[in-house]
């Protein structure tokens, strides 16, 4: 295969772009598709261990290297076709065979595990198949490696992009066929001239499922657990709108019996009006709302989330995440004369103004409404105008969401966020956020928690004199004012209570017994977390409460994230061990993702070894260097997501741009790579040289995001590039490196540090995602450059 | 009746024009000894199978509900009689008498068996009374407040549901339980003032119409939480014009605090 003619070798680097721009178009498709179906935690599995296929197609080299690299110019086109095939039907076969299938029962009906073991074998397959492909390339072609490990990592950073697109413009369904036609092109560019009389008909086939699936996809059943569902089996309900965006898949549902009026008064004695309202990949996102200028009354008048407009009325109000705009519609009603409405789901924003403007009375085109479509936090830093009141969204869903969005960053509510919020209040402007009451009690613990803090950085003494909270049967608002209330205030407060029948939870001149007037708890420990909450001795109660309470922050901000392990065995005592994955299934899910990883790659790493033998002189290192990196890069990869998303204000475009332009650069570090002369120590250096740059990023890079965030998005974008080429274009280097290093050694071992590689990177997304709750993204930052480090020793060990 | 047997080379037609031939009653007897002993292993089957079901409720009763706390003589007594094993779809049937609540297809659940007996406790349910159900489901809840003695109620939103809890209702000799299906926002006005209401499918709000159907003095109750994890009680009292909630706790209170 050395004497491979130039044009040969060019198609085949090309072949390899081609397939791995199907490979990750097919993995970000299959997420977006599993996020609509089940829930973006399950994808996330299904991923992680789908992924583990290019673990296998390592070993599996490993322990058949001769025999696949005699047959390679007749394999590789057909694992080609076969991965095209696999991608375009896999989704298809689930349904049909798995129908049954919903990760919500995971917990609750052991046959589903089964049925989930054999979807991820199935969800696999695409990826087996393509790895084999491109490993088998890689071990053939290693002493050109630097410039196929370009041509892979170029071509996975297209993917990103190509995916992206496609998800803007298709159907879901569509999806996964559509990535299969760049697998297909892949293995049509390197036909062979021999054996054609069996390559001929898998093309045919692969073509033939690619294209049937592409015209005629299968229909993707949903969990009944999840909203659009549940709000679908109601009679005569139907999908009236629907849209793809990378945001996800937006569709708008009408049903007779459709109703929103979250935690309305029970003196609220009007018909609750029927709806329409909107879903996000089938997760609820908000209801469209009827209104008009002429309305002197709204909905939320009878909600806890009236208490600001019970105290003043406010004439500047800032809305974040705005949604369909119900409270920006409550603004308008109450007398703000100028509100700004901050969405990123620019999807969703669009279809309400071309589609439901008339409906809601043009709200979003109301002369003193603007609507702006960008991440709050990326807002809030640049925007230098002061709010009379400004109101976060409501926290939780009637209910609880069984935890499953655990794990989602929530930037709006973090420590930093309400500081920023609090610079943007007006002498007397009001603070506001709601949320779902919840037992055991978190949202509204963690939610004073951070007000108080948030009140405490800005030096107010006496928390209690600016906080304000009412509570009515199911939900909770609190108000922080920048001045003390007023007794006037205080008095329109109570009066407020008194008419909606709420009962007052935080008040400057709080009596006894006034907080359970119409609303009694038989567990009133709430109170008295509350009061140490705004106490001094609230670090003690962080410290010895069952869940985590202490404020999110930019560095941990998942704001839905409360369980510790410490506290399991009491909860386990006193809910069930069925019942506890309810309290929080998104943290199991990772744990269980990891440890389900962890297994699998320990096995995929020492299988090769039956074959290779134990005893080399090459195994430590090997490991180490290949493990190390498979590690480092992936953090990485996972910690400049987050800190760009919220950096650039748009989270999926900041999310593929991170993803595309590592890529790229690394592949352009990877070409460079094969340019150079290698020595013995050449690829330690290069992974050392990584993690010193990792550690100065780990440290300035926060700093100078920071600084800035308030330039125009040229700017920010033309920092981004930058920022990320720098480490990105170094740690292109390590791996074409250390792979010709192993080659001149022994090629035998090629594959199996190839599959040491994609097994660790898989596991490092879950790890990644542990260590930033535990220990908050900087600590992720900080173990991808120790991953980089402990590449960098592997030197010692040769 | 003169006596024929069969001959060699006799037609069918001879056959059908002959006289009826009666077989000696002595040949009956094999199949209907072998037919009673079907009947009895049968019956004994049953028997036994019905056997397990009620040791399996009284067990549940036992370790699940008495346990936790419920006292009220009526709800134990229905929760012991009710096969809730014919509410449950048949794979899970092995599972019905477990301390967990089981799908029942639609999205729904039929609730914990300790929920069950929590609501109906809750509702104090006495003869002769009226009350409403919204959220048919299975009609397991339905059937336990019938055996009570109260008149029972009950909406059901997803059609297929409600027709299937209607029947099963029916077969099970719950005849006198009224499922309706459609939108249970609205109550059921033609039978209201109601004594209690039973929301077991809650929604984020609590319609104005069923607090209109509630009889003054009388409870609703509404669990709170999500379909495998219900996290508080919602007992709404009316008083008059002053309506007031107070929320109760399904599992013994007990502080969220660890001694550190």
């Amino acid at each position: 295969m050395n004497q491979t003619s130039a044009a040969a070798l060019n198609r085949l680097h090309l072949s390899v772009a081609l397939l791995s721009i199907a490979i990750i178009a097919f993995q970000l498709v299959l997420i977006h598709v599993l996020s609509i179906t089940q829930w973006h935690y399950f994808a996330y599995m299904v991923i992680s261990v789908a992924l583990l296929g290019f673990g296998a197609a390592g070993t599996l080299i490993a322990l058949a290297r001769g025999w696949f690299l005699e047959r390679s110019s007749f394999l590789l086109p057909l694992l080609m076709f076969g991965s095209a095939a696999a991608m375009a039907t896999v989704v298809g076969i689930t349904q049909a065979v798995f129908g049954g299938f919903d990760s919500l029962l995971l917990f609750v009906d052991p046959s589903q595990v089964w049925r989930l073991l054999l979807a991820n074998l199935l969800f696999s397959t695409p990826f087996f198949l393509g790895a084999l492909a491109i490993g088998l390339i890689f071990v053939q072609h290693v002493d050109q490696i630097g410039t196929f490990y370009f041509a892979n990592l170029l071509g996975s950073g297209l993917g990103g992009i190509v995916a992206i697109i496609i998800l803007g413009l298709l159907s879901p369904q569509q999806l996964p066929a559509v990535t299969a036609v760049f697998s297909l092109a892949a293995g049509f560019l390197i036909l062979p001239n021999r054996r054609l009389r069996w390559l001929i008909p898998a093309a045919f086939l692969a073509c033939a499922l690619t294209a049937f699936n592409i015209v005629r996809p299968v229909y993707l059943s949903i969990s009944e657990y999840k909203d659009l569902q549940r709000t679908l089996n109601l009679p005569d309900a139907g999908i009236v709108a629907q849209r793809n965006s990378p945001y996800g898949l937006v569709q708008v549902v009408s049903a007779p019996a459709l109703r929103h009026a979250p935690g309305i008064s029970l003196t609220y004695s009007r018909e609750i009006p029927v709806r329409e309202a909107v879903f996000s990949n089938g997760n609820w996102f908000g209801a469209i709302s009827e209104w008009s200028a002429a309305n002197t009354e709204h909905l939320l008048d009878y909600t806890t989330g009236a208490l600001p407009y019970a105290m003043a009325t406010p004439n500047d109000v800032l809305v974040l995440r705005a949604g369909t705009g119900m409270d920006v519609s409550h603004a308008l009603t109450r007398g703000a004369r100028r509100i700004v409405a901050v969405e990123p789901h620019s999807t969703v924003l669009d279809l309400l103004d071309e589609q439901y403007s008339k409906t809601m009375g043009g709200l979003f085109r109301h002369p003193a409404v603007t609507v702006v479509p960008l991440e709050p936090r990326t807002y809030l830093a640049t925007d230098s105008s002061h709010y009379d009141l400004i109101i976060l969204p409501m926290v939780g869903v009637f209910g609880g969401t069984a935890g499953l969005f655990a794990l989602q960053e929530q930037n709006t509510f973090t420590r930093e966020a309400l500081s920023e919020m609090w610079r943007h209040l007006t002498p007397d402007g009001i603070l506001c956020a709601s949320a779902w009451l919840d037992y055991p009690a978190r949202n509204p613990l963690r939610l004073a928690a951070t007000m108080v803090e948030t009140l405490a950085e800005a030096g107010i003494d006496n928390p209690a004199a600016h906080l304000a909270a009412v509570r009515s049967w199911g939900t909770i608002t609190f108000c922080v004012k920048r001045s003390p209330f007023t007794p006037v205030e205080i008095r329109n407060v109570r009066e407020f209570c008194r008419q909606m029948l709420f009962d007052p939870v935080l008040l400057p001149d709080l009596k006894p017994g006034e907080r359970e007037h119409y609303n009694l708890l038989e567990d009133r420990s709430i109170f008295t977390y509350m009061d140490q909450i705004l106490s001094p001795a609230r670090q003690e109660l962080y410290k010895t409460y069952d869940f985590r309470l202490q404020p999110a922050t930019d560095n941990r901000p998942f704001f839905s994230q409360f369980l510790r392990w410490q506290s399991l065995p009491h909860l386990i005592r006193l809910f069930g061990e069925r019942a506890v994955p309810f309290i929080e299934m998104g943290y199991f899910i990772v744990i269980i993702t990891f440890f389900q990883t962890a297994a699998a790659a320990l096995v995929l790493i020492i299988l090769p070894l039956f074959r290779l033998g134990w005893r080399s002189g090459n195994r430590l290192w090997t490991l180490m260097y290949f493990s190390g990196l498979g590690v480092g890069f992936m953090l990485v990869e996972i910690v400049l997501i987050h800190c760009f998303v919220l950096y650039l204000g748009h989270p999926v475009y900041a999310a593929a741009a991170v993803i595309c332009a590592m890529l790229i650069f690394s592949g352009i570090g990877s070409y460079t790579s094969s340019c150079m002369p290698i020595h013995e120590a050449t690829p330690y250096r290069a992974a050392g040289l990584v993690a010193l740059m990792l550690l100065l990023y780990a440290f300035l890079l926060p700093p100078i995001l920071q600084h800035t965030i308030t330039f125009s998005m040229g700017w920010k974008i033309i920092f981004t590039m930058v920022l990320l080429a720098l480490p990105s274009f170094a740690m292109g280097f390590p791996f074409p490196l250390g792979l010709q290093l192993l080659a001149r050694r022994s090629e035998a071992d090629v594959p199996w540090a190839w599959g040491i590689n994609g097994c660790l990177s898989v596991l490092s997304t879950a790890l990644a995602t542990i260590i930033a709750v535990e220990a908050g993204f900087a600590a992720v930052f900080l173990l991808a450059s120790a991953a980089y480090v402990i590449a960098a020793l592997a030197e010692f060990w040769t | 009746m003169k006596d024929s047997s069969f001959m060699p080379g006799t037609s069918a037609a001879n056959i059908e024009n002959r006289p009826q031939r009666v077989l000696p009653k002595i040949l009956f007897l094999p199949f209907a000894l072998a037919f009673l002993l079907l009947l009895f292993t049968g019956n004994a089957l049953a028997e036994e199978e019905a056997l397990i079901y009620k040791n399996a409720r009284d067990r549940m009763v036992r370790t699940q509900i008495k346990s936790r706390g419920i006292s009220d003589p009526a709800t134990l007594r229905a929760m012991e009689s009710v096969p809730r094993h014919l509410f449950v779809p048949e794979t899970s049937v092995p599972d019905a008498y477990d301390d967990r609540p089981l799908p029942i297809g639609y999205g729904q659940t039929i609730s914990q068996p300790y929920i069950v007996a929590y609501m109906t406790e809750i509702v104090q349910p006495k003869p002769q009374q009226r009350i409403l159900e919204i959220g048919t489901g299975s009609g397991y809840q339905a059937a336990i407040l019938a055996e009570t003695g109260v008149s029972v109620y009950t909406i059901e939103i997803i059609p297929e549901l409600a027709k299937n809890a209607s029947e099963r209702l029916r077969r099970l000799g719950y005849g006198r339980v009224q499922v309706k299906s459609g939108d249970g926002y609205f109550g059921w006005e033609k039978h209201a003032p109601y004594d209690a209401i039973v929301v077991t499918a809650a929604a984020e709000y609590i319609p104005p119409p069923l607090l209109v159907q509630l009889k003054d003095g009388g409870r609703m109750v509404i669990p709170v939480g999500s379909p495998f994890f219900v996290q508080t009680l919602m007992l709404v009292e009316k008083h008059g014009k002053e309506t007031g909630t107070r929320s109760l706790m399904p599992v013994r209170f007990v502080p969220f605090r660890r001694a550190e």
